[in-house]
């Protein structure tokens, strides 16, 4: 039994657990967490490299125990390629949450950490789960931290954001209920089922985009997002839109497709709409932002379509794309919150307009809001360029005209980014510009950022090699469409 | 002989517990609160025992009481109810004082009329015990007559009650004159010609109309928010937690033993009973701005929520039903015990209600307003707690009894509530510390009960297949 996928899962809720212990000492709950974070980072960061040097596919690791028999729910936990990128981008972004809350979280810090650290593990249950109630279980428990990182420490407005946040989510989560005890039902009763007829699998499916278009979110159910990114403190602005954005697109990717295989061939037009109208639609709403937040917010539900688009083509190289996405838009979006917070800290307002000409003041951080930017529009040699090539002609392969949609949105984006970053960085500068440089601190957290996104972009193959057996296996199995055979949950009647 | 005390013993330990405890309470010129209480302590822990002793075997349809493994589970779980609002109430009613042998004592005839009403084979045996029960929660809701509210709540349930237990006698009578037979399962099992069939029925629907108003079911609702509210907390917590989870159990043996053409005609009645419930609670829940007024009108919805796994009762058994009502009867306790503890110790101040009142109080009470937040996570279905298990063992039910729609509309009011309760946990936890100098520490008690609220809820949540496995061996030994 692979003892270090335990650790891996349970190490965030027991350090976050001791973390609690200590509340009455902030400095000390600060420097246990970031030493709990760090450990847990280590770990999993080593399993990454040994993963690496080790030739040949990846064998995943597996734990599988009886959990509930008698509902047929397994304690399943499974590492393969997909899940280790993912839980390596989870590890690394709680480790600089903390960091970039070092200074800004004076108020019930032990609280903060162990929300941070119970985030953790939340997300990492849902990147690691393979049984689907299992699964389900910590989709929803990932909300409760959500709630209280935004509600406790948030900024304005921050309790009807959350309060939207966690309703919209509920609701979703809810019709995933829905759609996970559906085959459970029928499937124990055939007779049900052909009674029904073949349409409850479309029913059960159309349940799971809801909770999934909640969640990534789709256009029509994103009204959360922007005022929950807007009231958030950094922390939750790095989790919101790296960790639990994506957590949305593996569902889709890991039991969306694979439980309903059928259902979801004949939901491929309306996915590929809706992302494809999403791309537009968001490039568009962000232009007009004049709050930095809610812009990068906006940025980043575009990235979000463009992965729905490419989950949705569902071939070898839009699903390989799409993945490579997830990871990517995890590192670049986080980082432009991040920017944005140190933007913050300097200064309290956050409209536009005070904020011009930074190149002349903070040379540093300019070049790194350049290079973040740079990222997010896709310019060869970085890292967005190859996930976006690669869903595009993929797209392409089968659609031609999902392609030159896709293109077209991706070039909106080009332009508002350009906007803004010449707004922003460029031109005259007002005298209530703040000056103070990036600390020491603000720079740990940036350059690893800036190595990965620099990494992926000029050597893809790293984590391409990584990805590439298990979304080879996806896209065989299930590109079938109405000849696949719905993967049967363990332990099922 | 011997056979026969066994078999009564769980039952006799309560009553002769409340006979004691009387005869104490007239033996000394001052009531001994402390010795009363711990006598009402010790009949419930002997009573528990007593459940172990049970003869085994499946259920002699003749008794008069059943003490089958179903029935066993049941008293099992009331008990523990009984005693968890003893440790709830002692340090209340002692503030308000109503701490005497009238309360402890009735609490035991209560607790002792909620294992009759679990576990009748005989109609008779089940409107007394009905009756029994109404009886002693219009004394224990009055008891503290100087809070404002509680003589009303108390005249309301006492009004409505009556009106279900005429309904109920006379369902029973009409039902007796058909099948000419007073025992539950016979009566309810009998096929005869079309001519008898709808006097069935109507003396059925009846007993459904005076178990609907104990339940709060639409439309024999509306006396449930204004008794919770004005009720003592801890006597709330009994009254929503036990005398419920009683009559659910009659309910389920009553679905159990009947004649499938009485599930064809009732079923669309209780069909569309239940998606009002549900709707009608959540909806109103929304916009109340007390807390035990909104704890009524959820509980409510959970009702309904239960009344859907009652009509896929046929399909997936009663597994469903009990463990939900497990869980729910231990997270309604837990809301209502942690009001309890939270509310200022005058006697002549009601409970903490206002939501108003609760802001802040996450910060400034973290042990119990974390047990709070924690019961109103599992109401609403959120992991780890058994609400969790609990909503997945409701709607996969509800799915195999084909009841599609009714589902969906129960997911619906489930996400309506959940509004209701996140008002709660905002107020807890992201509104600012109001200033209050009349609280009271919690007390040992009381936070002993909490913590046994919280480690229940938390265990079903992650390991719930204990429970589950306990319910299926009641199920079968039905």
């Amino acid at each position: 039994m692979p003892v270090n996928l335990i650790i891996i899962l349970f190490l965030p809720l027991i350090g976050g657990t001791i973390v609690l212990l200590f509340r009455k000492q902030p400095e000390l709950c600060r420097r246990l967490a970031l030493a709990i974070a760090l450990t847990e980072l280590i770990l999993v960061f080593s399993l990454f490299l040994i993963t690496l040097s080790i030739p040949g596919q990846m064998t995943p690791l597996v734990i599988d125990a009886p959990w509930v028999p008698s509902l047929g729910i397994h304690f399943f936990l499974v590492l393969d390629g997909i899940s280790l990128a993912l839980v390596l981008l989870t590890a690394w972004l709680i480790v600089l949450c903390m960091l970039v809350s070092w200074r800004s979280v004076n108020a019930h810090t032990g609280a903060f950490h162990f929300v941070l650290l119970f985030n953790q593990f939340a997300v990492m249950g849902v990147f690691l789960a393979g049984d689907p109630f299992l699964f389900f279980l910590f989709w929803e428990i990932q909300l409760l931290p959500m709630l209280f990182l935004i509600g406790l420490w948030g900024r304005e407005h921050r309790v009807a954001a959350t309060v939207k946040f966690f309703l919209f989510s509920m609701a979703g989560s809810l019709f995933m209920l829905l759609a996970l005890v559906g085959p459970y039902a029928y499937h124990s009763d055939p007779a049900g089922a052909q009674i029904v007829g073949r349409n409850i699998d479309a029913w059960l499916f159309g349940a799971f985009v809801l909770a999934v278009a909640v969640k990534v979110p789709l256009i029509g159910l994103h009204t959360w997002l922007p005022d929950a990114q807007s009231a958030s403190p950094t922390a939750a602005n790095v989790i919101l839109a790296g960790l639990s954005l994506n957590t949305g697109a593996y569902a889709l990717l890991r039991f969306g497709f694979p439980l309903f295989p059928a259902a979801a061939h004949n939901a491929v037009p309306l996915l590929l709409f809706l992302g494809l109208l999403g791309m537009v639609y968001f490039a568009w709403i962000a232009d007009a932002q004049q709050e930095l937040k809610r812009l990068v917010a906006y940025a980043g539900i575009a990235h979000m379509s463009l992965i729905v688009v490419g989950l949705a083509v569902w071939n070898q190289m839009a699903l390989t794309g799409a993945v490579m996405q997830m990871i990517n838009q995890g590192l670049t979006i986080p980082a432009l919150f991040i920017l944005v917070g140190i933007l913050e800290e300097r200064a309290p307002n956050r409209d536009l307009a005070n904020f011009r000409g930074l190149w002349a003041r903070m040379p540093l951080f300019s070049g790194f809001f350049l290079l973040f930017a740079m990222s997010a529009v896709g310019l060869p040699g970085l890292n967005h360029f190859i996930g976006e090539i690669l869903i595009l002609m993929g797209a392409f392969h089968k659609w031609p005209i999902v392609g030159v949609i896709g293109f077209a949105g991706l070039l909106l984006t080009l332009v508002f980014v350009l906007g803004r970053v010449q707004t922003l960085l460029f031109g005259p500068a007002p005298e209530a510009v703040p000056a103070e440089d990036i600390t020491g601190r603000e720079l740990a957290i940036l350059i690893p950022l800036a190595v990965a996104v620099l990494w992926i972009g000029l050597f893809p193959g790293t984590l391409l090699d990584l990805l590439a057996p298990e979304v080879s296996h996806l896209a065989d199995q299930f590109g079938g469409g109405l000849h696949s055979q719905p993967i049967t949950p363990p332990g099922a009647l | 002989m011997s056979d026969w005390l066994l078999s009564m013993l769980v039952h006799i330990c309560l009553a002769m517990g409340g006979l004691l405890i009387f005869c104490a309470g007239a033996f000394f010129r001052r009531r001994p609160a402390d010795l009363l209480f711990i006598m009402a302590l010790v009949a419930v822990t002997l009573s528990a025992l007593a459940v172990f002793f049970l003869p085994a075997g499946p259920a002699n349809p003749n008794q008069m009481v059943d003490i089958a493994p179903f029935g066993a589970f049941f008293y099992l779980l009331l008990i523990m109810i009984s005693g968890l609002t003893l440790l709830f109430s002692r340090q209340y009613a002692q503030e308000k004082g109503i701490s005497g042998d009238e309360f402890y004592g009735i609490v035991l005839f209560a607790a002792f009329s909620m294992l009759l009403v679990a576990g009748p084979q005989h109609w008779v045996i089940l409107f007394l015990a009905v009756e029994f029960l109404s009886l002693s929660f219009y004394i224990l809701i009055a008891l503290s007559n100087r809070a404002p509210g509680a003589g009303e709540a108390a005249l309301k349930y006492f009004i409505t009650g009556s009106v279900a237990g005429a309904f109920l006698a006379f369902g029973i009578a009409i039902l007796y004159a058909a099948t000419g037979s007073m025992m539950i399962i016979e009566s309810l099992a009998t096929f005869k010609g079309a001519d008898d069939q709808n006097l069935v029925l109507l003396g059925v629907s009846l007993i459904l109309v005076g178990i609907g108003f104990k339940l709060s079911l639409v439309p024999f609702h509306f006396w449930t928010p204004d008794v919770y509210q004005g009720a003592p907390a801890p006597i709330t917590a009994f009254l929503s937690s036990g005398a419920k989870v009683c009559l659910l159990a009659a309910l389920v043996r009553f679905g159990m033993a009947s004649a499938d053409w009485l599930w064809t005609f009732l079923g669309p009645v209780l069909w569309v009973a239940a998606a009002l419930t549900m709707a009608w609670g959540s909806i109103a829940a929304l916009t109340q701005e007390h807390l035990k007024r909104l704890l009524a009108y959820t509980a409510m919805a959970h009702m309904g929520y239960l009344l859907m796994a009652f009509l896929a009762l046929p399909d997936s058994g009663p597994g469903p039903i009990l463990f939900y009502a497990a869980v729910f009867a231990t997270m309604e306790i837990g809301a209502f015990g942690a009001v309890g503890l939270l509310s200022p110790a005058h006697p002549d101040h009601p409970d903490r209600d206002g939501l108003k009142a609760y802001q802040g109080l996450g910060h400034s009470h973290p042990v119990i307003g974390a047990v709070l937040a924690l019961c109103l996570l599992s109401l609403a279905g959120l992991p780890p707690t058994a609400g969790f298990f609990g909503k997945i063992v409701l709607f996969k039910a509800a799915l195999q009894g084909n009841l599609l729609i009714l589902a969906v509309i129960g997911m619906l009011a489930t996400s309506i509530s959940i509004y209701a309760y996140l008002k709660v946990i905002v107020a807890l936890y992201m509104s600012p510390r109001q200033d209050d100098a009349r609280m009271p520490t919690p007390p040992l008690l009381g936070r002993l009960a909490a913590m046994v609220v919280v480690v229940l809820l938390l265990w079903s949540g992650l390991l719930p297949g204990m429970l589950l496995d306990v319910i299926a061996r009641a199920g079968a030994g039905f």
